[in-house]
């Protein structure tokens, strides 16, 4: 029951936004006749070009949270790979070349490297999905290298060797899934990072098109009328910071509960 | 120690030359060039042939990122290619406030998080450990420009306390102007290092040498801060070089909400602009800073718990 409860505050921060996000297209209006810009009247009044604010807010959030789970499976499948490899590997040489480009990566702060890619290449969904999970790839190269090197010294995994097991069976079968819990652990972590990131890039104009509806993108564009329409500005920041508020929470409590 | 240094140097200085070389040829890669930009509104062939010509964008490329690096080494980072300026005076005008913003929030950050973090970590499980520890977990994602719009709404705009943004005003002036930048700065570094100090005194009050120090009878306090504190903080000084990290991706939010005239602004509308010669020497400055920090925090790490091997 003390379980349940703690899970209530959580759930509910991040199951508002959340299903605002992915169900709301379906219950939004296609009608974009304009009003008046920043009339407060009507349920949320209207926005910097007089679209209605609540049809703007049910638009607003799917594209966010579908980048943002794009971009955390790309790194996985792309980070976990490396990172087994890494670790299992008898050879110095090649854990050295797959792991000291991340200090390079390092070495560009996160906001920049997304700023520099995505606002001058082309613009395209796929670009920033890509710049987001290469942000997150050194991070997650690291815990499943060390998840790796960890499990490939186990008595488990020198039986198999003795027995003649191929090192790619024993990656495959034995390391890689025992690396499940370690790196289920971390989704939320580089889930939350994601979202993060586009949102505050989308907040800067960067990786988004000017028509798009994207609550980061209202928070910036209504900005202008915060002293007299303050809610196209406060509704999309207030599912923002509930949203990852939430997702820490839930991700945090989930953690917790399967350590115990 | 001394070999480890001259790595990590070496490490340093490779990090940025490879950074540097990535910006060059990143820009290089884009279509058009700095004679097109120049042109701009007048796209004759010989007008851009005779810039291309004056600017030696006819050179082969390895021969100018050569000649762009060792300029670079005497802070000659090149001319905007948009008004008269050379990108060395643009970054030395807009670097002021964007110093004062983070260097107020890392002179904060410190005191604040250790207090949290010891509070928090004085008795393991008590409300205000349930309460601190919530709320760093909670906040600690939470984008810097929803907070800082809402904290201006709620503070600025609703109680009227605090300006909603710098315009017209100088930081350094007007210290009110300072308080909702700097909080909001403050947010996620704090939720990330308060936690990491919690985590490590609790590890250390359960170790064998505090054990013993308390077996031998030494006072609580001067185990807690004289014995347990510098090993607990070793991995909170490199957390803290990576808040660098977000402290760039910050200013540059927090910059644009509260209309800041600094490197973060500058960044932002030299992107815009296309002002490639400006991003450039923005975007070195950055990597190097960061990773002068990451240099210092390492060796410092080191310093505080020698028998951490291994951790970079």
């Amino acid at each position: 029951m003390k379980t349940a409860r703690g899970y209530l505050l959580p759930v509910t921060l991040f199951a508002v936004p959340l299903l605002l996000a992915l169900i709301g297209p379906f219950f939004a209006s296609g009608d974009t006749t304009k009003d008046v810009p920043f009339d407060a009247n009507g349920r949320l009044g209207t926005d910097f070009v007089g679209r209605d604010v609540w049809n703007e807010v049910l638009l607003g959030g799917r594209s966010l949270i579908l980048v943002a789970v794009a971009a955390t499976i790309c790194t996985y499948v792309v980070a976990v790979p490396i990172g087994l490899i890494a670790g299992m590997t008898r050879s110095r040489g090649l854990d050295e070349v797959l792991m000291r480009p991340l200090d390079l990566l390092l070495a560009v702060p996160s906001m920049l490297m997304l700023l520099l890619l995505v606002s001058i290449a082309p613009q395209s969904v796929w670009l920033l999905v890509g710049v987001v999970a290469l942000i997150n790839l050194p991070d997650v190269i690291r815990i499943s290298r060390a998840a790796a090197l960890s499990l490939s010294a186990r008595p488990a995994v020198e039986a198999m060797r003795l027995q003649g097991e191929s090192r790619i069976r024993i990656g495959l079968g034995y390391v890689a899934r025992s690396m499940r819990r370690t790196l289920a652990a971390d989704v939320g972590t580089r889930f939350t990072g994601a979202t993060y990131l586009i949102a505050s890039a989308s907040f800067l104009g960067v990786g988004i098109s000017p028509q798009a509806s994207d609550w980061a993108a209202m928070v910036d564009r209504n900005r202008g009328g915060l002293f007299v329409q303050p809610w196209a500005v406060v509704v999309p920041a207030l599912l923002l910071v509930m949203m990852a508020v939430g997702a820490n929470l839930v991700f945090d409590r989930m953690l917790r509960g399967t350590a115990r | 120690m001394t070999r480890y240094v001259a790595q990590r140097l070496l490490l340093g200085v490779v990090q940025v030359l490879v950074v540097m070389t990535g910006m060059f040829f990143l820009t290089e890669a884009l279509p058009g060039d700095a004679a097109v930009t120049i042109a701009g509104d007048n796209p004759d062939p010989a007008i851009i042939a005779a810039l291309r010509d004056r600017l030696g964008l006819n050179e082969p490329a390895w021969h100018r990122l050569g000649d762009w690096l060792a300029a670079a080494l005497h802070c000659d980072l090149g001319h905007s290619l948009i008004g008269p300026r050379s990108v060395a005076d643009i970054v030395a005008d807009a670097a002021a406030p964007t110093v004062l913003l983070a260097g107020l929030t890392v002179v904060l950050l410190i005191p604040l998080s250790l207090g949290l973090g010891l509070l928090a970590a004085h008795r393991e499980g008590s409300r205000w450990d349930r309460l601190i520890t919530g709320s760093t977990i909670g906040l600690y994602s939470a984008p810097e420009f929803a907070m800082g719009i809402l904290v201006v709404t709620v503070f600025a705009v609703q109680l009227g306390w605090f300006p909603p943004t710098a315009v017209g005003t100088s930081l350094a002036g007007n210290p009110a102007v300072l308080v909702l930048p700097v909080f909001v700065l403050l947010l996620r570094p704090i939720c990330s290092l308060s936690r990491l100090v919690r985590a490590g005194m609790i590890d250390a009050q359960r170790s064998d040498y505090v054990q013993h120090a308390r077996r031998i009878g030494l006072s609580p306090v001067r185990i807690r801060l004289l014995h347990a504190l510098p090993n607990a903080l070793a991995p909170s000084v490199q957390q803290l070089a990576r808040t660098v990290d977000w402290l760039v991706g910050g200013v540059i939010v927090v910059e644009a909400i509260f209309v800041v005239p600094g490197l973060g602004t500058t960044l932002a509308a030299a992107v815009a602009a296309r002002d490639l010669p400006v991003v450039q020497g923005l975007a070195v400055l950055l990597a190097a800073t960061t990773v002068l920090v990451n240099l210092l925090a390492d060796i410092a790490a080191r310093a505080l718990a020698p028998a951490a091997e291994g951790v970079r």
